[in-house]
């Protein structure tokens, strides 16, 4: 053998093998998040019908002041939305993080409770709530005033960011939670032996410290908000007023406008970058170097009486986003008419029995939505996970591009992923628009960046020697992987499923563009089945819908043990 | 001997005559044949926005009832969702749905020049109520299957029946302002056409006298059941069925047919050329013009399109009152220009 | 037992070269040690040994294998070695035996064999009591011992340990010294271990490399390292030391106020222009009267500037005649001297090491 082909063959040989499934799982990466955002771009210049290149898809969607209001509402929205959750979320937090404010437990079971209704379910029953004429809140307050009608209106744009913000807030919660969790005492003290009281001490201290944490949530509020479809569907048209989300979906009516939709939608990516961006250099510089990841001795500030008054505070909010609307869904899921309202002879199980015997489609869809959910998880925790693991260990050069990459799609909005996933999959060579895949595959992508910021959380946890110590005794990469890194990172990986779980299971906005009649998902069929007028039977899904989800996240919990929702580390 | 004969002859003839024991009450020409044809494609998709999901329910129930062997998939939407799905299912190639029934008219004639439709000519056509003849293809490409009305309607734990409005016109009068519900002509055929037949009646002024009194718009015509019960609204232009299934259920709810005319609506079903079940869709296609098929609706307080179908009690059949409808052209062309007109008025 | 080779080893991270030109061959069985400060680049060198990292510059050959070098390297599974890390890197979701059992199950031993393996190996670390423990339940001591017997059933061609006593207290470190120096004897494998302690090394090597800025300073056995640093790092580095800079003129080289004969010292004929030694301070005597004349010893008077009583030795600091050095001298406990007493210094220039030149 030639010198050149001796060393070719010594190449081969010192090669690590596992190289070919880091680069299988990059393409998949690619492939998941790349491929529909550049067929998005790609059909926002394409015509129609001649597939030239035009730019008259953008002066079709920016060229009516209509088009551009919903833009301009969405935005506002937005704004009103991210602020009102952190207004419900940080004073909870703090008060579960870093007081004696008695009932934590019960608050905590009402934001997860919170998290996993669907926002759509909630606005339904916020508007038998806040209805202007009949809502509940109205009627007790003109018969407490005798005023002629109650103030609430839940048809309107303040309506619409409550709506919002109620069903939002626990990404603020946790969050916030999270990072106050880290912050040892002695932060405080330090405040106080120079005579700070404790609330000058939580605003100038201790708050500020969770700074980053609370920017991050704050454009996660933000980002939610405005590409959420379903409680702007059933309140914002009623209100008189479009969404950027609403718009989009009269874009695809009769005849659909892909390719409108698609220059329409751009604009909301170059803003979420140009958040990101801002976020970035706000933080970047400064120093939080408190948030190790051990925290010191944690102290519970004391409150005296006025803690009676947060734990009024924080059940006041839960109340708002789901102890009343629940029992709004509860009166109607079990009602004969539930135009006739509560009464002992009002009561039935037939919707029930409708929902789930008579009508084949509930039980599919029930089916479906928990199987994608559980496969959509499956695939963007795994795939999320090895690419940490690349980035981490710097497998490739260039990482870094691989976790903007990750995190990429937490900058599109659901239903722009949808569009995107549309054009992508519903043409040659792959087509699965049709078949469950496209589903689970749209939901994967959505939460990939959930998903990797737990795993790459979890996987820096982990003493990289511990895997070396695998590798130098002969057992390759994988073989590490498989026996020292993935046993330890169960209990952080198991969190992050369940993080995924929960939304995949309420999501809409990229579910109403890609389903078909054999992969109906409940999300769907909860939101067809809205204009309807049958609420007896809306109300009884949507009460599966939540049942049948905090069973499965409470077996969860047995499983891995209370506390992963709120810690980002492995133990 | 001969009169033996001739006596057997004739019983046999009678006993032809009558019908022998087990032979459907009113069999259509080639029925068993066809239904065998079917069985073989086992299950159709049929996607509608004519009636409710109980309905849509019901109605598959009875169809499998009564053909064995062949599943009936019902998907249920608002007309413009159902299109939707249907656009989006021809674009990416895929056949799913066997059977289209939308209650927007100009998606037929889109269809139709689109070239998404194959012709068939149901047996129980001569079942047909005669009126609604005028709103089947020549071509044979699409079928009226439904009927139902728009009138209106309003909650009887509020307003009683002496201040209930009598005409379409009352609904513009002052103390109805902020109570009315109407659904949005973007989202809903029903709503469409009647929006077609109050300009076609009264001229477009009649929306903008009705804007002066805020209604609340939802997206189906149905959801003014769900503003009706919830006492947001109090009274509405609603769809007959639905309202008064929902009477039936115990809400208190009750409709008016009004003086100056409820609207007819006539809305088709047709078959699609690429139907992965053929002979099932036709199949259901002569159901829903068959007797039993509509005997299932009318307990669903939907109104019967087989002539020799009476309907619910309480409810009045269509020819004992007075209705309006635009004509199938009238519709095709009107519908587009009043989203336009309505998205003007109304802001949205 | 392997031989290892590095020729030219260098690499570099970024801007920064953390080893420079590494050169150095380990006979089979050879116990050698790489000391430095942090930084110096002795822990690179050691995962590039293992193959974790690629060298920039520079091979490495096992047995005359070629296994790294800038355009490929073999990976460390393949390498048939054995490490011991800092944080031990027990596996916490496996018992003590699991742990052990892990590198003989990769290599696919039946399972009877691994059994008496571990058992062997954990008799020979005193662990087999605590064979179904999990790490949590152990100290740092059992640990390591856990972490020694893991590494070592394998057989490796070559032993890597990277400051593995870093985290124990002193008592158990002194322990532990020895402890790897009697496995290394009684398996005889080729280890190189790498450490900041310079006693750790001394004890437990059969030869010292001493690093510096990713350089090697000298290469040496412990006792010659110590008696004859070469250049002031190592002098400075191993144990404590004098520095003293002279100026050879004529028959003397003269220091800062004292003079000594040039015959006095070891090769007397190599020393030329400006010269540097390292003097251990226990090389210094100190006497209250002046010491017999001889022609070996150097005599030179002095006054006791600071004193440092550590129970088994005084630390004195001494200036000689006068001048602005101060000499660190080490005597014995019952030799007691006076601050600002006037003692006198014998020493004897055989024992100054000569130093390179910067």
């Amino acid at each position: 053998m030639t010198d050149a082909a001796a060393a070719v063959a010594r190449r081969w040989r010192h090669l690590d093998k596992s190289v070919f499934v880091w680069l299988l799982l990059i393409a998949l990466l690619l492939l998941l998040v790349i491929n529909p955002l550049a067929r998005l771009l790609w059909a926002s210049f394409q015509h129609p019908e001649t597939g030239a290149f035009t730019l008259e898809n953008y002066a079709a969607a920016y060229g009516r002041w209509r088009h551009i209001e919903a833009l301009i509402n969405s935005l506002v929205i937005g704004l009103a939305v991210a602020g009102l959750c952190t207004v419900f979320g940080v004073p909870m937090a703090w008060a579960v993080s870093r007081t004696d404010m008695p009932g934590k437990g019960l608050v905590w079971a009402a934001v997860l409770g919170t998290f996993i209704m669907p926002n759509y379910l909630g606005a339904v029953a916020w508007i038998l709530m806040a209805g202007p004429n009949a809502g509940w809140l109205n009627r007790a307050y003109t018969a407490l005033t005798g005023a002629a009608a109650g103030p609430f209106n839940v048809y309107s744009m303040t309506g619409l960011v409550l709506v919002i913000a109620c069903y939002s807030f626990p990404y603020m919660f946790v969050f916030t939670r999270s990072a106050l969790d880290l912050i040892s005492s002695e932060m405080e003290d330090a405040a106080s032996t120079l005579g700070a009281g404790a609330l000058r001490t939580t605003l100038r201290v201790t708050l500020p410290l969770a700074l980053p944490a609370m920017m991050g949530a704050f454009i996660v509020e933000f980002l939610e908000a405005i590409a959420l479809f379903g409680a702007p569907a059933l309140i914002a048209l009623p209100a008189r007023f479009q969404v950027m989300t609403t718009m989009l979906w009269q874009m695809f009516e009769f005849p659909p406008r892909v390719q409108v939709a698609a220059a329409y939608s751009m604009p909301l990516l170059l803003i979420t970058v140009f958040l990101f961006w801002i976020q970035y250099r706000l933080i970047a510089r400064k120093g939080y170097v408190a948030l190790t990841g051990k925290g010191g001795e944690r102290r519970l500030v004391r409150l005296g009486p006025w803690r009676w008054a947060l734990l009024g505070y924080c059940l006041f909010v839960t109340s708002l986003s789901f102890f009343v609307p629940m029992l709004v869904v509860l009166q109607a899921a079990f009602a004969r008419a539930w135009g006739r309202g509560f009464s002992l002879d009002n009561l039935t199980l037939r919707n029930l029995r409708f929902v789930l015997i008579d009508q084949p489609a509930t039980r599919a869809a029930t089916l479906n939505t928990f199987v994608y959910a559980a496969a959509a998880s499956l695939i963007a925790v795994g795939l999320a996970l090895a690419i940490a693991y690349i980035v981490a260990r710097r497998l490739v050069p260039l990482g870094r591009v691989l976790t903007y990459i990750a995190m990429a799609p937490f900058v599109i909005p659901g239903i722009v992923l949808a569009i995107g996933f549309y054009a992508a999959y519903t043409a040659k060579p792959l087509v699965l628009y049709g078949t469950a895949w496209i589903l689970i595959l749209a939901f994967a992508t959505r939460f990939l960046p959930i998903a990797y910021t737990n795993a790459d959380a979890a996987l820096r946890s982990i003493n990289p020697e511990l895997e070396d110590a695998a590798r130098i005794l002969g057992g390759g990469r994988l073989l590490a992987l498989r026996r020292v890194v993935g046993p330890l990172l169960r209990r952080g990986l198991a969190g992050a499923f369940i993080l995924v779980f929960i939304p995949a299971t309420r999501e809409l906005s990229s579910a109403i563009f890609l389903y078909t009649t054999g992969t109906q998902v409940l999300s769907v069929l909860l939101f067809d089945k809205s204009d309807e007028g049958n609420f007896e039977v809306l109300s009884s899904m949507g009460l599966i819908l939540v049942v049948v989800t905090v069973a499965l996240v409470l077996v969860g919990f047995r499983v891995v043990g209370r506390d992963f929702l709120l810690r980002r580390t492995a133990s | 001997m001969a009169v033996t004969r001739i006596l057997l002859v004739a019983v046999l003839a009678v006993l032809f005559l009558v019908g022998a024991p087990g032979a459907p009450a009113v069999a259509f020409d080639g029925e068993k044949a066809l239904h065998e044809a079917a069985k073989k494609e086992k299950e159709l998709t049929w996607y509608t926005a004519h009636y409710n999901s109980e309905t849509a329910a019901a109605i598959c129930q009875g169809f499998e009832k009564k053909y064995p062997g062949v599943k009936c998939n019902y998907v249920r939407t608002t007309a413009q969702v159902a299109y939707q799905r249907l656009a989006q299912d021809q674009k990416a190639g895929i056949a799913q749905a066997s059977v289209i029934s939308s209650t927007d008219q100009s998606h037929y004639t889109k269809m139709k020049q689109d070239g998404w439709l194959q012709p068939y000519r149901p047996k129980n056509l001569t079942e047909l109520v005669d009126a609604f003849r005028s709103f089947n293809d020549p071509d044979d490409l699409f079928v009226a299957t439904a009927a139902g009305l728009v009138l209106i309607t309003y909650n009887t734990s509020v307003v009683s029946p002496s201040e209930a409005p009598k005409k379409w016109t009352d609904l513009t009068e002052p103390k109805w302002k902020g109570k009315v519900s109407i659904g949005h002509p973007g989202f809903s055929g029903y709503v469409g056409t009647w929006v077609v037949q109050m300009r076609k009646l009264y001229g477009w002024d009649y929306f903008k006298k009705l804007e002066l009194n805020k209604p609340r718009i939802g997206r189906s015509i149905n959801d003014t059941v769900t503003m009706l019960n919830a006492k947001e609204s109090i009274v509405a232009a609603g769809p007959a069925a639905t309202t008064l299934e929902s009477k039936s259920k115990g809400n208190p709810l009750a409709v008016v047919y009004p003086e100056d005319g409820a609207i007819l609506m006539v809305s088709a079903s047709a078959i699609l050329k690429n139907a992965p079940a053929p002979n099932a869709a036709k199949l259901l296609m002569e159901y829903l013009l068959s007797r039993e098929g509509n005997e299932v609706m009318v307990q669903q307080y939907q109104d019967p399109v087989n002539k020799h179908v009476k309907p619910m009690a309480g409810g009045k059949s269509i020819a004992e009152v007075k209705t309006i409808r635009p004509s199938a052209a009238e519709i095709e062309k009107g519908i587009p220009e009043v989203k336009e007109q309505f998205r003007e008025t109304f802001g949205i | 037992m392997s031989r290892l080779v590095l020729t030219g080893v260098s690499r570099r991270f970024d801007a920064v070269t953390a080893v420079d030109g590494f050169s150095l061959t380990l006979a089979p069985g050879e116990f050698v040690s790489l000391l430095g400060p942090s930084g110096c680049g002795k822990t690179t060198t050691l995962r590039m040994i293992a193959g974790f990292l690629a060298p920039s510059e520079g091979t490495i050959e096992m047995d005359g294998r070629l296994i790294s070098s800038p355009a490929s390297t073999l990976p460390p599974e393949k390498r048939g070695m054995s490490m011991i890390f800092q944080s031990y890197a027990i596996w916490p979701n496996m018992t003590v035996e699991e742990n052990v059992a892990f590198g003989l199950e990769v290599r696919r031993l039946p399972k009877s064999e691994i059994a008496v393996k571990v058992q062997r190996i954990l008799d020979v670390v005193q662990m087999r009591h605590l064979g179904r423990r999990y790490p949590q339940e152990l100290s740092g001591g059992q640990q390591q011992r856990v972490a020694l017997a893991r590494a070592i059933v394998v057989q490796p061609a070559v032993l890597l340990l990277d400051e593995p006593l870093s985290n124990l207290d002193a008592n158990l470190r002194e322990e532990m010294r020895y402890e790897i120096r009697r496995l290394h004897d009684e398996f005889q494998i080729t280890t190189v271990y790498v450490t900041h302690d310079q006693a750790e090394a001394m004890v437990t090597s059969d030869r010292i490399a001493v690093m510096n800025q990713g350089r090697v300073e000298q290469v040496d056995e412990p006792r010659a390292l110590y008696a004859r640093p070469r250049t002031r790092f190592v002098a400075g580095f191993i144990g404590r030391t004098n520095l003293l800079d002279g100026l050879v003129r004529g028959a003397e080289v003269t220091f800062d106020h004292f003079a000594i004969p040039r015959s006095r010292f070891a090769e007397p004929t190599s020393l030329d222009g400006q010269v540097s030694f390292s003097l251990r301070p226990q090389s210094i005597l100190l006497h209250r009267q002046p010491p017999p004349v001889s022609d070996r010893a150097a005599v030179i008077p002095g006054q006791i500037v600071q004193r440092a009583y550590l129970g088994e030795h005084w630390d004195y600091t001494v200036r000689p005649a006068g001048g602005p050095l101060a000499l660190r001298v080490t005597a014995r406990p019952h030799e007691v001297f006076e601050v600002d007493e006037k003692v006198w210094l014998e020493l004897d220039p055989r024992q100054m090491a000569r130093l390179q030149p910067e």
